[in-house]
């Protein structure tokens, strides 16, 4: 039964093409919005974690800040500290940071100076194009080498290999480096950046450089199995108790993705719910085109009832009229909603995703939206008199 | 003498109408055997229409009952009104009343459909009586394209399909040629002779007097001859 009337109210769709695609303009709109507003919204937010995930997602970044006292904790073995202290880190990076000017032959760059341990480059996972990191024995014997990031080595060097050659670092008077290893391309993490980058190593920078009197930053990778989130708080706890919540903020890529997300989903739901009203009033479109489906078959609803169709059954099919426009309709809107995001993002340049549930949430609602607007017209035709019905021209 | 299938007992249907009580039937009895051919005649407005549609279960009477194969109609709600109309009455009108957008097969499988039966024997039953009526040729031709008599066998065999106790017409050779009409009417005498009872409406003296028993109706009451 329900099979048959589907087939009727398709039959009666294509009769009336023109009507049927007015009727459903606004269920059409509306699901089309909201498809592509989830859709958008969730692109975005994979795109944001994404993009954190390239190397960050597991580390959790402290940055000392102000002056004080206090600060005289985020000294080089602050991370012996804290791993002890807090559960979760599998190592901490120390960096110190400044800016400087590099020199190699007439070329004079202005770069990020990064002190670093020689592990620095393996939590981070940052791969070289050439040579070899520096080593702990480098940095144990303060000895003047340096790995160039990307970009300062192609600026530098613009042809052929960088190591082995010197560059030139600026401060209070100039000193040569040695160039042992260039990295290869890295996007930047949270706490560092890598390309336009400059890293030595940490008892170098402090002796030959400039004195470290606090870190800039301590990276703490999180062990396998502990949360970012979770670790970062723990840290904050930690530190908080240590030397009060003044002097510090704890960083993680996770609770930005998280903050991120959470932004994203609230606004589009906003949108969402926004387009939503245009499916609703799509809904009095349905009404219409049903109410008016009614009384143009009024012959033929007196017709069913003579040969036996109970109100029960009169409803029902009218009830699945109405569904099967509105489904029809919103397999359209998805269609088309799907078609804008894909462009969208396309023109923006991030990568779809799709938001499954956009698809669930809006083909249900436009079934509610058929339910219940059909569902006046659907009894109107249910309670329709026989006799009547079947004299009416 | 075979038991009664249709049975009115003091009848009356009465309409409002602004003002006014119209007494479409004003206290009917009669009574029509299994097997009967009837003919319910009367000038137009007599009430014969009323009385169709009362025994079809189109409609309930402001008073009086209605026995229709044994059961009494007064007390049942609409859906066991549309049961009746479904498993005990088959309707045949004067405009055909086919539904104009299924074919002729679509359209005789309705009633089935109706009755819960499942859609291989649907057919079946649909093409048998389509077959029956002479129209094995034409079952997947839609209502427009079908001429008048084409048209009302579809609709015979419609009624028929699920096996009805009563096959009720209503001036079914009104709206054709008198040739047509001939061959309807035989078939309903075929319909007849096979052990069905139908009752058959009309304004016509002549084709009236071709069924085996007359009831006249005037002014809303059942009187002797006219």
């Amino acid at each position: 039964m329900i099979w048959e009337n589907i087939k009727i109210a398709l039959t009666s769709m294509v009769h009336n093409k023109l009507r049927t695609l007015l009727s459903l303009l606004g269920i059409i709109i509306g699901v089309a919005s909201v498809v592509a507003i989830l859709n958008l919204g969730q692109s975005v937010t994979e795109s944001i974690t994404e993009s954190m995930n390239v190397g960050g997602i597991d580390m959790v970044n402290i940055f000392p800040t102000g002056s004080s006292r206090e600060l005289n904790v985020f000294d080089e073995s602050f991370g012996d500290t804290l791993m002890a202290n807090v559960d979760g880190i599998d190592a901490v990076l120390p960096t110190a940071s400044s800016s400087s000017r590099v020199r190699s032959g007439q070329d004079i760059l202005a770069v990020t100076i990064n002190g670093v341990t020689s592990d620095f480059f393996d939590v981070n996972n940052a791969e070289l194009l050439y040579g070899d990191y520096f080593t702990a024995l480098d940095n144990i014997n303060r000895r003047q080498v340096v790995v160039l990031g990307k970009d300062v080595a192609d600026e530098l060097f613009p042809v052929g290999n960088a190591v082995g050659s010197y560059v030139s670092i600026f401060r209070q008077s100039s000193k040569r480096y040695l160039v042992v290893g260039v990295l290869d391309e890295k996007e930047a993490t949270l706490g560092n950046s890598f390309d336009s980058t400059i890293f030595m190593p940490l008892n170098t920078y402090d002796q030959r450089f400039r004195k470290v009197a606090t870190m800039s930053s301590y990276t703490c990778k999180v062990a396998e199995g502990y949360d970012a989130i979770t670790v970062g708080d723990n840290i904050e706890d930690y530190l908080t108790e240590l030397i009060g919540s003044d002097y510090f903020t704890v960083f993680s890529a996770a609770s930005i993705v998280e903050m991120a997300s959470e932004v994203t989903n609230t606004f589009s739901s906003f949108l969402a719910a926004i387009a939503a009203i245009s499916l609703l009033v799509g809904g009095i479109g349905i009404m219409n085109i049903m109410l008016v489906s009614v009384a143009e078959r009024t012959r033929e609803i007196g017709i069913r009832k003579a040969l036996g169709a109970s109100p029960h059954v009169i409803m029902l099919q009218f009830l699945i009229e109405a569904l099967t426009l509105t489904v029809i309709g919103g397999l359209i809107g998805i269609l088309i909603g799907s078609l804008i995001s894909f462009a969208i993002v396309n023109l923006v340049g991030w990568k779809l995703y799709f938001s499954y549930a956009a698809i669930v949430i809006s083909l249900g609602f436009s079934m509610f939206v058929g339910v219940f607007f059909g569902w006046y017209p659907a009894a109107k035709a249910s309670r329709l008199d026989p006799i009547e019905s079947l004299s009416y021209e | 003498m075979s038991e009664n299938v249709i049975e009115l007992v003091n009848v009356r249907r009465y309409y409002i109408v602004g003002d006014f009580c119209v007494k479409a039937l004003d206290g009917v009895s009669c009574s029509i055997r299994k097997g009967s051919f009837t003919a319910i005649m009367g000038p137009s407005g007599s009430g014969k229409s009323t009385m169709m549609n009362l025994i079809g279960c189109l409609d309930t009477p402001t008073s009086g009952f209605i026995k229709i194969g044994g059961e009494y109609t007064n007390n049942l709600n609409e859906k066991e009104l549309a049961d009746i109309r479904n498993r005990r009455v088959g309707f045949v009108f004067q405009q055909f009343n086919l539904l104009g957008k299924q074919n002729a097969l679509e359209n005789v499988m309705t009633p089935l459909l109706y009755a819960g039966v499942s859609g291989r024997e649907r057919r079946e039953r649909a093409e048998a009586l389509l077959e029956r009526v002479g129209l094995k040729d034409r079952m997947k031709h839609l209502p427009s394209e079908l001429s008048g008599g084409q048209k009302q066998r579809v609709a015979i065999a419609r009624a028929l399909v699920n096996n009805p106790d009563i096959l009720l017409a209503d001036e079914p050779t009104g709206a054709l040629d008198s040739k047509t009409g001939d061959q309807i009417m035989e078939l309903f005498q075929d319909i007849n002779d096979e052990g069905r009872t139908v009752v058959f409406v009309t304004h016509d003296r002549g084709l009236g007097m071709r069924c085996k028993d007359q009831i006249y109706i005037h002014d809303g009451k059942i009187v002797e001859g006219y």
